[in-house]
């Protein structure tokens, strides 16, 4: 019994100070970012702000630019993640069925993660030059050499789908990861339930759609969770690339830019406290869903 | 329901000196529950997988009925398999699972229910259709796995080390469930085991492999009372035949202080001045004359009794098993002679270990 | 109700979106410094008995670290028994370091001294009590007789002065490429209306009219676009609520603006300032529009002769008025060594300090005394125009407006951008303009 409390106290012990540094800098300046977000502080005079309820939330809801920004922020999650799965399992399939120099492969595919999304950025803004003419260059330039001209684009300045020119880097870094993610869940299946299907009748393709689909959800659903909160937390691929313009405008760089060039720190925690939300909706579901499958 | 036949089929695997089944010509009746057995590695798994179509067939052929499978896709050979992990979809229910095949047939979903539940009647599973593999027993997924094949009526049965998974009692008692199972499908049945029990135990036929090869196919039976060579007399049998080399003289072979009789018909066909002669554990006799032996201990099992002794066989010390009454018997550390019948010993070639008589 | 506001609490809240700043930095080509970022970063250097000051700007690269580095020769020489630290931060025309800065002035942490625009953007710091009123350096150096009165108006708030200005720019300054004017026997046109006339050829024959670069140098566009439709009164008349957002003057200069689109290259968003400048240089585009601190990135960075590889005239409907912003140098409060901090201001407000940094920065001096003679010919033609023309603050680059009056004209400025809606470009900017 008292050794059991002594065991108790030990572990709590462990465990508290990273429970206080959590506590401190996650927990407490979220709630510091929430309460600012309740206040009507603007400027760096900041002894004078009112609390002022939901009304910095309200506004948002009828500002064109964060319209703008929610707009982006779909497009490019929803292009990003649903790419960034598609190709990431196709290449885990492609190396899980026993190419040769598979390990090179798999190499190649996850460098990108090595890189960080500025310099990818800064690589991807020069191959998605949307100059024209002479000036053609990047990616066009290649189109243009081997006669793809119907592909040539104006990549991210494309006039209200611009975000989908900036999912392209950020596919091309990420479907490595998720490749990796995938491969690691298909190894996880014994060769014999698929053997086990293919007894039962079903063809390769059957295989992958019936059995190793279904079985690969549990990868599939981290692997969304992870991309989603990357994408709508976007903000240094963005600014590498395109620097700060509202045509390919998001959360993030909105609150950026109130924050600390306009210095509405008010606007700049509601923001944040959206952001905050939306990643919320993707994580705490999947939380929920880990930990009720644990308990089983 | 089909016969199934390996003609010189042969499997090598890409980079082996040695083919992993070599030359296996073997027929399998209609409705026959025939167990591959032999020890880890000696081909007896890659054969059941070769019928199944998971593994390439190098060299000969299959024939299911008067079918030739060699190059049939596994999902085209109507054959079902149980294997040794159960393999089961854990992302299906206990009935999904039973039904996989049958909704991949396109058999219509009512049918499909009721061929299920007969199946899930047949075993005992009617309580748990709705579960997932990972909230069941390992003996309740095994029988899932048998359901599941047991639900196509295949042509063929394949069973790869189905009970080793499973506890030692649960295990006796499953395998006589699925062997009756097996004689009231009347589908023919191909089982892979490494335990000789187990082969003995359920097999119509039983096939022994080793390295490859074939070294007999006969029912249990005949493999117990005529082993065609050293390695199956060593193999089949628990506890295993005594193996003992003996020279050859006028006669006979000599047995400790006596000659054993063994007709001139016999020995002239030894390759060498001596046999190795195989005397099972109960066909041993204590006697005053005979190979003398020490023992060193002694088993009481109730219905059976085991004495474990040794006895210097030109210069050599041997290990003998003899079986006995349980109640009536020598105690460790005495002296006691053996003998036995020329009509109970096994003589087999030393060198090629080939049965001689 | 009234929060109580633990200040180190909210500096720790930033502190705690430095990554943020950070990744930001690294894109450094998005703005008006140098591709070349030789950040130097603060290094810690270990105490000694000789004072320390700390410097915080964002001058980085080219001709603005050159200049920073000729100011510094200067007040090494003069104040020997001070160590200059350079704690400049790189990138995006000061946003960067100005959300570092931010962090530090919530921390009590200020540097010796910042860099920061003179005029409106200063304001937010003197409403937070964070920099100190230099009146008495003024009276004491006598700076208000070496300083051009619309200068001083313009960085006096509430009867006090807070920075030190170092430097004048001019931000109405249209480039153009002399071989094309040559051979279309063209002149830099004069108003807009000219330059559509203009546009018309030489798009014709596949050349740009006008290049542009990223969002903030369309901003810089529209601002040198408002003053020459508007007028020097009307526009300086925009920042003290004396002229109308509202007005029907106001809708044809927009409209004016958004008709220049019609004539810029398709690939703006993507470039920088530079980008936009090389396209000049290169023949590809006729004009450019951009602050004078290309010049120096057409003759040195490019080795450019002029009126050869590059001309200028003040932007179409401009002349005669010098749109200007200023870099100017304050006294945070609870400065690390005040007595440090005011020498360096006092060299920085200096005849020699100034002829020193602007030279290699490629601006005029804020004073009105400097050496002409040591210049080249494009910056003494401006302090020529400097010294005669009318004045007005550039919106863009932090004279004009307080900081968040300009993030407001910025967002509109976007969304337009995609819109390319003149009404409600100019309801948002009304709306910006009320909220001040």
């Amino acid at each position: 019994m008292i050794k059991s409390m002594r065991r108790h106290w030990l572990s709590i012990a462990l465990i508290s100070p990273s429970l206080i540094l959590l506590g401190v800098f996650v927990y407490g300046f979220i709630g510091l970012n929430i309460n600012i977000s309740l206040t009507d502080e603007v400027g760096l005079n900041n002894n004078d702000a009112n609390f002022i309820g939901f009304e910095n939330y309200i506004k948002l809801l009828d500002d064109p630019r964060f319209h703008i920004d929610i707009f982006n922020t779909i497009v490019f999650s929803l292009t990003f993640i649903g790419v960034t799965l598609a190709l990431g399992l196709g290449l885990a399939i492609l190396i899980d069925s026993k190419i040769p120099a598979e390990g090179f492969f798999r190499s190649v595919y996850l460098l990108p993660m090595a890189v960080s999304f500025i310099v990818t950025g800064v690589v991807w803004r020069w191959l998605m030059n949307p100059a024209t003419g002479e000036r053609t260059s990047g990616l066009n330039l290649l189109f243009d050499v081997m006669g793809l001209d119907f592909l040539i684009n104006q990549w991210h300045l494309t006039p209200t789908w611009g975000m989908l020119g900036i999912a392209v880097p950020a596919i091309w870094q990420m479907s490595g990861y998720t490749m990796a993610l995938f491969l690691a869940g298909l190894r996880g299946i014994p060769e014999e339930v698929k053997e086990a299907a293919r007894m039962d009748g079903a063809t390769e393709f059957g295989i992958y759609r019936r059995v190793i689909m279904p079985m690969l959800k549990p990868v599939a659903l981290s692997a969304v969770v992870i991309l989603a909160h990357i994408s709508l937390k976007v903000f240094d691929l963005i600014i590498a690339i395109a620097g700060k313009q509202i045509a390919l405008d998001v959360p993030a760089i909105y609150m950026w830019q109130t924050t600390f060039d306009a210095y509405n720190f008010a606007r700049g925690a509601t923001l944040a406290t959206y952001i905050l939300i939306s990643v919320a909706l993707f994580v705490i579901p999947y939380l929920i869903v880990t930990n009720r499958k644990e308990k089983v | 329901m089909a016969s199934v036949k390996f003609d010189k089929s042969t499997r090598m695997y890409p980079g082996g000196t040695k083919p992993a089944v070599d030359q296996l010509e073997l027929e399998i009746a209609d409705g026959e529950f025939l167990v591959l057995v032999g020890p880890s590695g000696c081909g007896k798994s890659t054969s059941l997988r070769m019928l199944a179509g998971l593994e390439e067939v190098n060299d000969g052929a299959i024939y299911i009925g008067d079918r030739d499978v060699t190059d049939v896709a596994p999902k085209d050979r109507d054959i079902a398999m149980v294997f040794q992990n159960y393999a089961l979809y854990p992302h299906m229910t206990v009935a999904e699972n039973m039904g996989f095949a049958l909704k991949i047939a396109g058999v219509p979903k009512e049918e499909r229910a009721e061929r299920v539940l007969e199946a899930a009647r047949l075993l005992d599973l009617e309580d748990y259709l709705s579960r997932k593999p990972k909230a069941l027993s390992g003996g309740q997924r095994q029988r899932v796995a048998m359901g599941r094949a047991i639900v196509r009526k295949p042509q063929v049965f394949l069973m790869d080390e189905p009970l080793s998974n499973l506890d030692a009692k649960l295990r006796v008692q499953t395998r006589t469930q699925i062997a009756s199972l097996q004689k009231r499908l009347g589908v023919t049945t191909v089982y892979v085991t490494h335990d000789q029990v187990e082969a003995m135990t359920m097999g119509d036929r039983v096939a022994v492999l080793k390295d490859g090869l074939l070294q007999q196919v006969a029912s249990p039976r005949e493999l117990y009372d005529r082993p065609a060579n050293v390695f199956v007399a060593g193999f089949i049998g628990s506890p295993a035949m005594n193996l003992m080399q003996l020279p050859i003289v006028e006669g006979g072979v000599q047995f400790g202080d006596v000659v054993l009789p063994v007709g001139k018909d016999v020995l002239d066909k030894a390759s060498g001045p001596k046999v190795t002669v195989g005397i099972r554990p109960e066909k041993f006799e204590v006697s005053e004359h005979g190979l003398p032996a020490t023992i060193d201990l002694v088993e009481e099992l109730g219905s059976d009794g085991f004495l474990y002794g040794r006895s210097q066989i030109e210069g050599a010390d041997v290990n003998l098993i003899i079986r006995t009454d349980p109640h009536d018997h020598p105690m460790a550390g005495d002296q006691i002679h053996l003998r036995s019948t020329a009509e109970e010993v096994h003589i087999f070639d030393t060198e090629s270990g080939e049965r001689l008589n | 109700m009234h929060l109580e506001k633990n200040k180190t609490l909210k500096a720790l809240a930033i502190a705690a979106t430095i990554p943020f700043v950070l990744t930001a930095c690294a894109s450094g080509s998005t703005d008006t410094s140098s591709d070349s970022d030789s950040s130097s970063g603060g290094s810690d250097s270990s105490s000694s008995d000789t004072a320390q000051i700390e410097v915080f700007s964002w001058w980085t690269g080219g001709g603005e670290e050159a200049g920073l580095n000729a100011l510094v020769e200067v007040f090494n020489s003069e104040y020997p028994d001070i160590e200059f630290e350079n704690g400049a931060v790189a990138g995006g025309a000061g946003t960067n370091a100005r959300a570092v800065l931010a962090t530090r002035l919530e921390a009590n942490d200020p540097p010796a001294s910042f860099q920061g625009h003179a005029g409106l953007e200063l304001l937010d710091y003197i409403q937070a009590g964070q920099i100190e009123d230099l009146s008495f350096l003024y009276e004491e150096m006598g700076w208000s007789d070496v300083m051009p009165q619309e200068l001083l108006d313009l960085i006096t708030v509430d009867g006090g002065i807070y920075s030190v200005p170092v430097n004048i720019h001019r931000a109405n300054v249209m480039w153009g490429n002399p071989e094309i004017l040559d051979e279309y026997n063209l002149d830099m046109p004069a108003t807009w209306d000219e330059f559509f006339e203009t546009a018309e050829v030489l798009q014709a024959d596949g050349i740009i009219p006008l290049s542009l670069g990223e969002q903030w140098t369309q901003l810089h566009l529209f601002e040198t676009v408002l003053l020459g439709e508007l007028g020097t009164d009307a526009y300086n008349g925009l920042w003290d609520g004396s002229t109308s957002w509202d007005s029907a003057e106001m809708t044809s200069a927009l409209e004016t603006f958004n008709r220049i689109y019609d004539y810029t290259n398709s690939d703006a968003a993507s470039l920088a300032w530079q980008d936009a400048s090389q396209l000049v240089i290169s023949g590809d585009a006729a004009f450019n529009i951009m602050g004078d601190w290309a010049e120096g990135y057409f003759r040195v960075d490019n080795e450019l002769v002029e009126q050869e590889g590059y001309t200028w005239a003040p932007s179409p409907g401009t002349a005669g008025t010098f749109q200007f912003l200023s870099d100017s140098f304050t006294l945070p409060v609870g400065a690390p060594d005040r007595d440090s901090t005011i020498a360096w201001l006092k060299v920085a407000g200096s005849a020699a300090g100034q002829d020193a940094f602007n030279v290699q920065k490629g601006s005029i001096p804020a004073r009105s005394d400097a050496d002409q003679s040591i210049y080249p010919p494009y910056l003494q033609e401006a302090m020529d125009d400097w010294a005669s023309n009318a004045g007005a603050p550039s919106l863009t680059h932090g004279t004009a407006a307080s900081n968040g009056w300009k993030a407001e004209i910025e967002t509109s400025l976007g969304l337009f951008l995609g819109t390319r809606d003149v009404a409600a470009l100019q309801d948002g900017l009304v709306a910006a303009a009320a909220a001040q």
